[in-house]
């Protein structure tokens, strides 16, 4: 890999037709650069679940993924209502989805502990109120 | 472990395909589930995905894990834009009138595995 890879994505809020471009885009991308399949399987697990993230919890927002040669890192960055208890929120099931979600088969309180199982690095920086920005890394060496 | 052929699998459960990928392919397992975070977290890769779900997400937890065909069951219909999608990736997708534990027992007798 000769220079590193910058890729940004839009999330709208309750967007869920359009959910999975993201992810799509970061596992094709990763399988164009000839990285090992469970690698990039990984990646857009996080991806997917963080596009989630963003159109049920966080108004919306931006994905980024950064690629180079020792790692895949992926951050999430929002500027919705933030979360007031982050041990909470990564225990699986707990969840504050609301009826649509749930009805999709969504916010059964799985997103962030599958996000925190498939990254080297989880973290959550959030301010109740201002937003959340969620940065995982995979390393690949 | 024994992996089945699209085309045998569909005829064993009755299916009505919606859309036809590559038929020839085969599923080397078979998963079900509603809650599309479990399939996700799940080791689902390469298995012939049994759900009542009908909406356009199916496709893309489907893209992502490389599941060959969705089976939506208890005689519901898959939404338009989910057969679109499928069209697209080149996912088959069917429906059976059978339910889901019905379905996994016929899947069983092919052979298939969880």
């Amino acid at each position: 890999m000769a220079d590193p890879i910058h890729l940004e994505y839009e999330v709208a809020a309750d967007d869920y037709q359009t959910a999975g471009t993201a992810s799509n885009s970061v596992k094709e991308t990763l399988k164009m650069l000839g990285i090992p399949t469970a690698i990039s399987r990984r990646a857009a697990i996080i991806t997917y679940e963080a596009e989630m993230n963003l159109v049920i919890h966080g108004g919306g927002g931006k994905i980024v993924a950064n690629i180079d040669e020792k790692q895949v890192e992926l951050m999430t960055i929002d500027e919705g209502p933030g979360i007031p208890n982050v041990d909470k929120a990564v225990q699986e099931g707990f969840t504050t989805a609301g009826d649509r979600a749930r009805e999709m088969g969504f916010g059964a309180g799985m997103g962030l502990p599958n996000i925190k199982r498939n990254a080297d690095i989880f973290e959550i920086f959030t301010e109740v109120g201002k937003g959340t920005t969620l940065r995982t890394v995979i390393n690949l060496q | 472990m024994a992996s089945v052929r699209l085309k045998t699998l569909c005829a064993e459960i009755d299916a009505k395909i919606h859309v036809q990928g590559d038929m020839s392919h085969e599923a080397s397992k078979a998963a079900v589930g509603d809650l599309l975070s479990f399939v996700m977290g799940s080791d689902a890769e390469g298995a012939a995905w049994i759900t009542v779900q009908t909406h356009l997400n199916v496709a893309a937890v489907a893209v992502l894990k490389d599941i060959p065909i969705i089976i939506i069951a208890s005689g519901r219909e898959p939404a338009d834009d989910l057969a679109e999608r499928c069209g697209i990736e080149g996912i088959t997708l069917v429906s059976s009138a059978l339910s889901v534990f019905d379905i996994c027992v016929r899947l069983g007798r092919l052979g298939l595995r969880g």
